[in-house]
């Protein structure tokens, strides 16, 4: 009942969430032949850009005239950031709209288990997560054909969507978190982009400056960065096990707090 | 059997009073009264029942499960009106009904239609636009459909007309002819005289007095204002006057005697103008502290 009803609630938000980052993805896309034609002079030019913005984008160490490079520098941006921003968003909502609005007096009153509440709203997080990245694949898939040569390497293509989707999570458990605990949702939305976007600076304040690239173990964006896993070819497992972490962490947070909170309006 | 059996249940907030050591049962099939000012801890009661809030300390049953370990099953069937309904704003009634019918194993679309049709509530409008009165309506349609074995209703009659809450009223005589066990909480002592069979008393977090209607109207407590048409000390001496105070030509009693035996004392005198009222709960509060206690013959 309550995943169903979250999922229609939050429909609207998917619809012109995916629709906008498609769009881009589309865009950006399309000026990919124009870019790999005039590469030579493209790539001149992008090599007069100062030191720091190509490290700050990953514009050093990969080759914008190759697909794959192109997408890891202009389009993986795009949804990582963007993506994170939606998850936020919409995890930070969820569970407190219903005290925020006094909604919950009558969801408690039901036959229904905090845990369940807690579990369903959960499920639609991870479900509208899982299609908005779907769409953005498809997107992408869609915007390749564009290339003369529309081939990308598959195994990395993947590994791209997954840590995609990985990060989405982290940020997205950590919004949920924060929504068990508080009860304003304006005060958890702005915390949770807060934290989005400080993770986000981080990570390029780490590419510009060797003094600060400590940061960039505080930075989600890091552990998925497109340069190395294109590069690579992987995921580095202890990137993998500290998002994991930080979402299990999170989510196992969020059922205790619920479980045992006076709820009251 | 006892329906609900609270055993020394307490609820302390760090800065709200809360509620101490409330112990009281209801029977099976009664209308059983709460009844405080506002602020007393009747809210906390129900929330604390209903497990929205975990108890300090002591304990409570419903149906006798246990409120905390098996509040799932106890909700299944009961049924509960908030004293402030606040539904999701994206809905029309229709859509919250079905909502609220889902989470529960029997649905009849029949009844919802029926209730819909007694309360004049229509199911097509959107909750956004409906006003406090008829968002109470939903409120009851959505707690009386699932026809729950216990209904718990926080100061149900707020915001609905005097005609509504007629039907109100009918509607929960007839789910009493059914067996429903209903807890009704409310500050207006008339409309729980009316209704109910027994009332608890609560104030500032504590139970003053459990005590059947017929020894609560008995008393038949009544507040009189009096005006005289000059200011003259008047001699009135009456069985039954619990409390008295004058002002000029103002007379204020509290009365629980035979109420010809006043009008007839009245009647030789020049009164110009006669008021009587339902004392307010405070009043009675007042009545009883004033005899000395809780223990009275209130």
């Amino acid at each position: 009942m309550i995943f169903k009803r979250e999922l229609k609630r939050n429909l609207k938000s998917l619809i012109i969430w995916s629709i906008v980052l498609s769009g881009l993805i589309l865009l950006t896309l399309s000026i990919y032949p124009q870019f790999a034609e005039q590469q030579k002079e493209m790539t001149k030019l992008l090599e007069s850009y100062p030191e720091s913005i190509k490290k700050a984008f990953g514009m050093n160490e990969l080759n914008m005239g190759d697909l794959m490079g192109f997408y890891g520098v202009e389009i993986y941006m795009m949804t990582t950031l963007l993506g994170s921003i939606y998850s936020a968003i919409l995890a930070s909502n969820i569970l407190a709209k219903e005290e925020n609005e006094k909604t919950i007096e009558f969801l408690l009153s039901k036959p229904v288990t905090r845990s369940q509440i807690v579990t369903e709203k959960l499920l639609a997080v991870l479900v509208n997560i899982l299609i908005f990245n779907g769409i953005s694949t498809i997107a992408s898939i869609i915007g390749f054909q564009f290339a003369k040569d529309p081939d990308v390497p598959t195994d990395t293509f993947s590994l791209l969507i997954v840590a995609t989707i990985l990060l989405h999570l982290t940020f997205g458990a950590i919004a949920f978190m924060l929504s068990s605990l508080m009860k304003k949702t304006r005060n958890i939305l702005s915390i949770s982009l807060g934290i989005v976007l400080a993770a986000y600076f981080m990570n390029v304040m780490a590419g510009i400056s060797e003094d600060l690239e400590f940061l960039k173990y505080f930075s989600p964006f890091k552990y998925v960065d497109a340069a190395s896993i294109i590069n690579d070819n992987e995921l580095k497992p202890l990137y993998i096990f500290i998002m994991a972490a930080v979402i299990l962490i999170s989510i196992f947070t969020a059922y205790m707090v619920y479980r045992k909170k006076d709820i009251a309006v | 059997m006892k329906i609900v059996d609270i055993k020394n249940l307490t609820k302390t907030y760090k800065k709200n009073r809360g509620i101490k050591n409330l112990t009281f049962s209801i029977e099976e099939g009664e209308i059983f009264g709460f009844i405080g000012p506002n602020g007393a801890g009747k809210s906390t009661t129900i929330r604390t029942l209903l497990n929205f809030i975990y108890p300090t300390s002591g304990s409570a049953t419903i149906f006798g499960k246990d409120i905390i370990k098996h509040s799932k099953e106890i909700r299944q069937d009961v049924g509960y009106l908030p004293s402030e309904v606040h539904y999701y704003d994206d809905m029309k009634v229709i859509d919250l009904l079905k909502y609220s019918a889902g989470f529960y194993k029997k649905f009849n679309p029949k009844r919802m239609k029926e209730l819909a049709e007694r309360l004049d509530l229509d199911l097509h409008k959107k909750i956004e636009d409906l006003s406090f009165g008829n968002r109470k309506k939903v409120g009851i349609v959505q707690a009386l459909l699932h026809e729950p074995k216990l209904l718990i209703l926080d100061e149900p009659t707020g915001g609905l007309d005097p005609l509504m809450q007629n039907t109100f009223f009918e509607l929960l005589a007839e789910e009493r002819k059914k067996g429903t066990t209903i807890f009704f909480s409310s500050h207006i002592l008339s409309e729980v005289q009316k209704m109910c069979d027994r009332v608890a008393i609560i104030k500032e977090g504590e139970l003053v007095k459990v005590e059947t209607i017929e020894n609560l109207t008995k008393k038949n407590l009544k507040y009189i204002t009096i005006t005289f048409e000059r200011a003259e000390p008047i001699d009135l001496k009456l069985e039954g006057i619990v409390k008295k105070e004058v002002k000029g030509n103002e007379i204020t009693l509290l009365y629980s005697g035979d109420i010809k035996a006043l009008l007839n004392k009245l009647n030789a005198l020049p009164i110009k103008d006669l008021l009587i009222e339902e004392p307010t709960l405070e009043e009675v509060f007042m009545h009883y502290y004033e005899k000395g206690g809780v223990d009275n013959d209130f």
